[in-house]
């Protein structure tokens, strides 16, 4: 068939494009890590330096050993994973209810979760910043826990709630005639089933929180609570021009999100495009 | 909305709604208290966060808007209300206008070439070779995965004046003017580069999502169009382009969703400079709220970014709400 003929030719430029693509998006991550090994003093020259060719791991040993990482890497996991934690388990109930059960004002509660999804949380700056005030948790990681727990809730229960729906309630009802209770047929059957929703559902969160931004920065203001993005967007004065310490304390930053991305990549597109609006 | 339709499809809703062999409501023992109370138990904790931790600050934020609430109200607990004066400050404020409108150009521009770039990405992945795009696909994985503060200051190195890898490029191939070049002299190249970097992050999401869409085209369909001597444009036009249309529709509305209200890369990047070029409207209402201490500014500031969130995705929230009507 012609079509063949030409879809080889095609093809090979196809190739040829998607390879250069694909230097455009790993460049970047190839540059943070090569920097991160080089020795200082080969950063700093106007020679070409696209590949590294005296490696080293000072620059890690500088960011690790920096005033302020380490507390910003320990507040960062403190607050992420405490807020996502708290969403999972009370996201997971309301997805059960909606989507096993019937009742008056299911409808009015989908119709909040969605409306809650949409916020624009970053123009909640303002009330957020009062309110945390008058708690007294200004300067306080229960603030941001709280806000990052507030900002990924909607998103953890309807995200869940289509995986629960997916999970058949035939298989609940055979092993409650097999004698298993509701909790039992539910601990038994659908939250083994549920595993690998619940874990892409909380690597989305634990990202979404990670990487906050506005929040950390408007409601700490005390260096030692500081957040491991506002850390870094401060390493022009910590760090001077030391870009190799920036670079290996970017790289330390990406590695976790990266591993959990490599798990859970293919169940975060369906989770995302599903959950973001419509499950 | 039929692409995200199918993920529902196969699910009981509602009880009006027409249901696959699915039981009215989960166990069918509707006697005692406890089990009609169950649902609303289960439900509470998560209406209650939404209520305190959203709604609430969300009404507030109206209120807000309409008081005087600067450092000296704050402390000393004033309630001063002073109607429509913020709005009327902000928007008899030029420079106001410049930077609402700086933020809507750049959200258009980021969101047209991102989901372009992710489509265009999405259909070379067809094409491709099995290895080639697993390569592919790793290096949009690499991209995606990055921090967005990690991200911004590794676009920073790239783009330093004097040591970063791009001028270096540019000189070796010949352009000896960029031997020092300041890529944040300005405000629209430090917002280019802010752009770029916005770009390359959201590109795999909106890449994975159309592919996900793309493959899932029937086959027959292509075959029928390639039978019938369509070109390729004519098979995207006939084939490729009705069935990812909602997918498309879908993800474009996420981006502008996303890209309106990014703070962190442009705050990271320059602080909203050079003499405030890069400054969008996050920007200016951290600047009014947490940097000046002008809370009622800054909440009125915060409305208007809503509003005009509103307006841009007007259309596409009408059909949402629309589609979404029959089947809660």
């Amino acid at each position: 068939m012609i079509a063949k003929k030409v879809s080889s030719a095609k093809k090979v430029t196809g190739n040829v494009v998607a390879l250069l693509v694909a230097v455009f998006f790993a460049f970047p991550t190839y540059w943070m890590v090569s920097t991160a090994l080089k020795p200082r003093k080969d950063l700093l020259t106007s020679g070409y330096d696209l590949v590294p060719f005296s490696v080293t791991g000072s620059n890690f040993a500088t960011a690790w050993a920096k005033p302020g990482f380490l507390s910003a890497l320990g507040n960062s996991l403190v607050v992420t994973l405490s807020a996502v934690l708290a969403a999972i388990v009370i996201g997971l109930l309301a997805a059960l209810a909606l989507s096993r059960m019937r009742f008056k004002g299911r409808k009015g509660f989908v119709m909040m979760l969605l409306v809650a999804q949409m916020a624009p949380f970053e123009a909640l700056l303002i009330p957020m910043f009062l309110m945390m005030r008058d708690l007294d948790l200004l300067d306080r990681l229960p603030a941001l826990a709280l806000i990052y727990f507030a900002v990924t809730l909607p998103f953890c229960a309807w995200t869940l709630r289509g995986f629960v729906n997916g999970i058949p309630l035939e298989l609940e009802e055979a092993a409650m005639v097999d004698g298993c209770g509701r909790w039992g047929a539910f601990r038994r059957v659908t939250l083994p089933l549920l595993g690998p929703g619940l874990v892409a559902t909380s690597v989305f969160a634990f990202v979404t929180a990670w990487n906050e931004f506005l929040f950390a920065l408007s409601l700490v203001k005390d260096q030692t609570k500081e957040t491991l993005p506002v850390w870094l967007s401060g390493f022009q004065t910590a760090f001077g021009t030391d870009w190799g310490g920036a670079m290996a304390a970017s790289t330390l930053f990406t590695l976790p999100v990266l591993v959990f991305f490599l798990i859970v990549q293919r169940k975060m597109v369906t989770g995302v495009t599903a959950g973001a609006v419509k499950g | 909305m039929t692409a995200v339709h199918t993920t529902d499809a196969a699910v009981p809703t509602n009880s009006s709604a027409p249901r696959r062999a699915a039981p009215d409501g989960a166990p069918r023992r509707r006697g005692s208290a406890f089990d009609r109370a169950l649902p609303y138990l289960l439900l509470a904790p998560a209406v209650v966060a939404i209520l305190w931790l959203i709604g609430w600050p969300v009404l507030s934020v109206l209120v807000t808007s309409f008081r005087k609430l600067n450092l000296r109200e704050l402390t000393r607990g004033e309630v001063v209300w002073t109607g429509l004066d913020n709005y009327a400050e902000i928007l008899g404020d030029p420079e106001f206008w410049t930077i609402a409108a700086r933020t809507v150009v750049f959200t258009g521009l980021v969101v047209v070439v991102s989901v372009l770039a992710g489509l265009l990405i999405a259909l070379l992945m067809r094409l491709v070779s099995p290895v080639v795009r697993i390569v592919l696909q790793v290096a949009m994985l690499l991209a995606w995965a990055m921090p967005l503060l990690a991200a911004t200051t590794v676009y920073q190195w790239i783009f330093d004046q004097q040591y970063g890898i791009l001028n270096k490029t540019l000189v070796k191939l010949g352009f000896d003017g960029f031997a020092g070049f300041s890529w944040f002299s300005t405000g629209t190249s430090t917002l280019a580069v802010i752009g770029l970097l916005i770009v390359w992050q959201a590109v795999p999401f909106l890449a994975f999502s159309l592919y996900a869409g793309a493959i899932g085209i029937p086959k027959d369909q292509y075959e029928a169009a390639g039978i019938d001597g369509a070109s390729a444009w004519q098979t995207f036009r006939a084939v490729t382009w009705p069935e990812l249309r909602p997918l498309l529709l879908m993800v474009t509305f996420l981006s502008l969703l996303w890209d309106f209200k990014v703070f962190a890369q442009i705050w990271a990047m320059r602080k909203g400079g050079p003499d405030g070029g890069s400054t969008t409207l996050p920007v200016y209402q951290y600047l009014e709220g947490i940097s000046k201490s002008h809370f009622g500014v800054a909440a009125a500031v915060s409305v208007v970014m809503v509003v005009l969130l509103g307006l841009l995705t007007f259309q596409y929230l009408r059909r949402l709400v629309r589609s979404q009507e029959g089947e809660l």
